[in-house]
């Protein structure tokens, strides 16, 4: 199945508004999401100082993103682990192509990351089989789809579809119970584990100060996928370096609270290198892929900048009035929702991206529960003045020029009041609007004509 | 004290009565309205869509208007429009001169509701109205303005209204400016959940602090022939 | 190859820094950020001791937790777990442990009866054991977690692949806080592989909907040794 582009962003979004249970999905999942975080962040005394701090942190590794970059290098590579440097998601998917080639199995858990550069395509492309591990992952990936939830990839199916792609892949028979269809995709993904050359994973965190990657999950696939393969390939994006070891005590409680609403994820793994004697358990190989792909350039102003300091929790997700009515897929990109809508012009140019800043009421909700107090209605703003101008229709602009005038025109604005009330009699305005909603019809005088001194 | 208003252009084409019924509230609690009528509009909707050019043009006018009147506060009945305003720095940022008199302008310009709360510290004008209500958070009053005990506070003090809470009464009514009509579906769906909770609360009229709110809910209202009334704010505590 | 890129990237990272300096010194003119040092305290239960609070939380998240105060309540608190899970399709009769010695010595404790024994096996032998045994390093009181440090004990996939884990943590190596943990496993030489788990295995990945027991282990019983 071919994902939508985010260039019909549109029809993407009527089709969505058209499925009902889909609908159904999105409004139970998010609500209890949203209900999840919100208790989460009242169990902490100080959830907002919290956020203020963790904002600070990311502000002052973003404003000196190479000097922590370097050291968090030059900490992992002291204790064995091999960093690459990957510019683009080609470049990516050609060094874990390379370092893979010999492999049989690859079992991967969920990164964001690989979904961005199309990793899983590339491997196939170049013969090697690759399997998703994380139980939602896993069920898209059978389905052929991609995430519509940063989260909770597979929240737009029911337990129904799930256990029919069950059994059409898998031959399992037939299953409404969600305990047997999890203990199906263990038992299925058992062998996997067992058999692997090679893990892939994601990466939450980086440390600079001691060369640190640190990965959560509540499944256990990420501490399997990250322990039992000869070879260990972390793939992080250079902005998730944090300066120092004890910063993590600030994301850790904001992460998953903001994301599922625990209190603390049900693994944390912190692995620094390889194992020193090699008859320790774990890896003999680690190999850390950094990627940019467009995200050095966001550095270049401080609203574009603050992008940045995602933490990729789904918070603004669930938050957020257009997702929760029309769900990831309609938006044709890698990162849906609020941060989607923002970074995916940034890093994919908005040639084809240019409606995602549109899809905003600019309500604001998703500024209130990002966790790193990412302010996305200012951002969404800032993108709209750069795509206006370039993209906006003909008849857009010169209708903003000819408001300019008027509304620094007293005389002209008088006319137009007086030319909109008979232009609403005679022509029907906007039938965008009424499709839905009745317009109220323009006043016969207007404030200023009612005011008497 | 003296107050000069800013009506808002969709006030002053749309729903006059809003504007009428501001300056009875502020008269009946003493202060002394002007309204100077080489006004417009505040930009919002040319800053909102990524047109800042015309948009710093129209926000200029408001500054070189606004800053020359001698009253001691700007009042809008539009949590919106006064955000906009106080946007004006930003839209400035690299130009000193007008930095400095966009920040002087902001400053003196207030929401109808925080004023009353929060400059004059009256809580109750003297209003009466019979039924039972609901008020709807407008984003950019409760977000930007952090106005929220404020309306619920002069509602309460209102004789004869019987307020009711409304289910997720912060959550988004769908407008957001050109938002509503170029992705009129996604607008609609969003105002529906609003229109359900309406439903079940049982009430009268909802009551919101920003006319383009009232223009999203009572338009959907009245489209499924609702007998709830849309009301703005100031309409309720003009009331008598 | 990589050293181009790594230039490159570098270098693209500076210059858009560099960029980025006019507007931060205008945003500064609009906007005031002080950014404040408050490490947040969870809500504590009133006058509750670190065990007992490490206690409640283990149950929170679905963890069993019994209290043992001498070596052979250790034992029979195991015999109690082991036998349970022998009558269950989890079988308990292949036992993995991890090569921490006492844990090798409270089992010859127990008269259980067992198929197997293995001191941790590794990878390609693993996935056929049902019970895994372990010490732990350390542990939070106010999430319920456990620390494993790979390079104290070998534990890594015996903690994780059985479908039942049976950790025995020392009551005096409790700390209250992540942030204590985390100070704790911030040493010059960092462990190659630190783990902190908090609860059985879970998803929610299908209709939101809670299960517990994935990949990692479905059951988790803690024994605290409170004799220490």
């Amino acid at each position: 199945m071919n994902p939508l582009s985010s260039e019909t962003f549109g029809e993407n979004a009527k089709a969505a508004l058209a499925d009902v249970q889909l609908r159904g999905a999105l409004k139970y999942a998010t609500s209890l999401f949203g209900e999840r975080r919100k208790e989460a962040a009242e169990g902490l005394s100080n959830w907002e100082g919290l956020r203020t701090q963790a904002r600070a942190i990311k502000d002052e590794a973003l404003l000196h993103l190479d000097r922590y970059l370097e050291e968090f290098v030059s900490n992992a590579e002291a204790c064995g682990a091999q960093v690459h440097w990957a510019r683009d998601a080609a470049e990516a998917n050609s060094i874990i192509c390379r370092l893979s080639k010999d492999a049989r199995t690859i079992v991967k858990s969920k990164s964001m990351t690989t979904e961005e550069t199309h990793l899983n395509h590339a491997l196939e492309a170049a013969g090697v089989q690759v399997v998703e591990t994380d139980l939602g992952e896993y069920i898209i990936q059978l389905a052929e789809e991609t995430p519509s939830h940063i989260i909770a990839p597979a929240i737009h199916k029911t337990r129904r579809q799930v256990a029919d792609l069950f059994t059409a892949e898998l031959g399992t028979p037939a299953t409404d119970d969600i305990a047997q269809l999890t203990r199906i995709a263990r038992t299925t993904l058992r062998d996997r584990f067992a058999a692997a050359d090679v893990g892939i994973s994601g990466v939450n965190f980086g440390v600079a100060e001691t060369g640190t990657i640190v990965i959560v999950e509540n499944e256990g696939n990420i501490r399997l996928t990250t322990s039992v393969p000869k070879m260990h390939i972390a793939v992080m994006g250079i902005e998730k370096v944090v300066p120092r070891f004890a910063d993590l005590d600030v994301f850790l409680k904001l992460l998953p609270r903001s994301a599922t609403g625990q209190r603390s994820s049900t693994y944390q793994s912190f692995i620094t290198g390889v194992k020193r004697q090699p008859t320790a358990e774990g890896p003999e190989e680690l190999h850390i892929v950094l990627l940019d792909n467009g995200r050095s350039r966001l550095l270049a102003h401080p609203v574009t900048r603050q992008s940045l300091a995602c933490l990729r929790c789904g918070a603004c997700l669930n938050a957020c009035p257009v997702y929760q009515q029309i769900g990831g897929h309609a938006y044709g990109s890698v990162y849906p929702g609020p941060i989607g809508a923002v970074i995916t012009p940034q890093l994919m140019g908005i040639e084809k991206t240019a409606q995602l800043p549109y899809a905003s009421s600019l309500c604001g909700a998703c500024r209130e529960v990002c966790p790193v107090k990412i302010d996305i209605p200012r951002l969404l703003l800032h993108l709209r003045s750069e795509i206006a101008p370039r993209k906006g229709s003909t008849t857009e602009r010169l209708a903003f020029k000819m408001w300019g005038r008027v509304m620094t025109s007293p005389m002209l604005y008088k006319l137009s009041s007086i030319a909109g009330r008979i232009v609403q009699r005679v022509i029907p305005i906007s039938k965008a609007w009424t499709k839905g909603r009745d317009l109220r019809p323009i006043e016969s005088k207007s404030f200023h004509e009612l005011w008497n001194d | 004290m003296k107050v000069s208003l800013f009506v808002t252009c969709l006030v002053d084409q749309l729903w006059t009565s809003i504007g009428l019924s501001s300056v009875e509230v502020l008269r009946r609690v003493g202060c002394e309205v002007e309204f100077d009528k080489r006004q417009t509009c505040c930009a919002q909707p040319a800053f909102n869509t990524g047109y800042r050019d015309e948009a710093r043009q129209v926000a200029r006018r408001f500054i070189s208007i606004f800053e020359e009147s001698k009253a001691d506060a700007i009042v809008s009945p539009s949590g919106s429009c006064t955000a906009m305003v106080h946007h004006y720095p930003e839209l400035f940022a690299d130009d000193p001169e007008w930095l400095e008199r966009a920040q002087k302008v902001a400053a003196k310009t207030h929401e109808l509701s925080s004023f009353l709360i929060r400059i004059l510290k009256v809580e109750d004008v003297g209003a009466s109205w019979n039924g039972r209500l609901t008020w709807h958070d407008a984003c950019h009053g409760l977000r930007d303005l952090n106005i929220k005990s404020e309306p619920r506070t002069l509602i309460r003090n209102v004789r004869g209204a019987e307020f009711v809470e409304l289910e997720h009464a912060d959550a988004c009514c769908g407008f957001g400016g050109t938002f509503s009509v170029k992705y009129p579906e996604i607008s609609v769906a969003i105002l529906d959940q609003k229109i359900e909770a309406i439903d079940r609360a049982g009430v009268q009229a909802v009551v919101s602090g920003d006319a383009s709110c009232l223009m999203q809910i009572g338009g959907r209202l009245s489209r499924k022939g609702s007998k709830v009334r849309a009301m703005h704010l100031a309409e309720l505590l003009a009331s008598k | 190859m990589t050293n181009e890129a790594r230039q490159a990237i570098l270098s693209s990272i500076r210059s858009h820094l560099a960029t980025s300096v006019p507007y931060d010194k205008r945003e500064l003119s609009l906007h005031h950020a002080n950014p404040e040092n408050n490490p947040a305290i969870l809500s504590k239960q009133a006058s509750a001791s670190l065990v007992e609070t490490f206690k409640a939380n283990l149950i929170t998240v679905g963890a069993h937790c019994v209290i043992a105060q001498t070596d052979a309540d250790i034992a029979s608190a195991l015999t109690r777990i082991i036998s349970a899970l022998q009558k269950t399709p989890i079988r308990a009769q292949r036992i993995a442990i991890s090569d921490a010695p006492q844990i090798e010595h409270l089992l010859h404790q127990t008269d259980l009866e067992i198929e197997e024994l293995a001191i941790a096996p590794n990878a390609s032998d693993i996935f056929s054991f049902d019970v895994g045994i372990t010490s732990t390093q350390a542990a939070i009181a106010e999430t319920g977690t456990l620390v494993l440090d790979s390079t104290r004990e070998r534990h890594r996939l015996v903690s994780l692949v059985p479908p039942v884990h049976i950790a025995i943590v020392d009551a005096s190596k409790i700390y209250e806080t992540l942030g204590e943990a985390l100070a704790f496993i911030h040493k010059t030489e960092m462990s190659p592989a630190v783990t902190f788990v908090t609860g059985p295995s879970r998803t929610a990945d299908i209709e939101l909907t809670l299960t517990i027991g994935v990949h990692g282990p479905q059951e988790l019983y803690v024994i605290i040794n409170g004799s220490t």
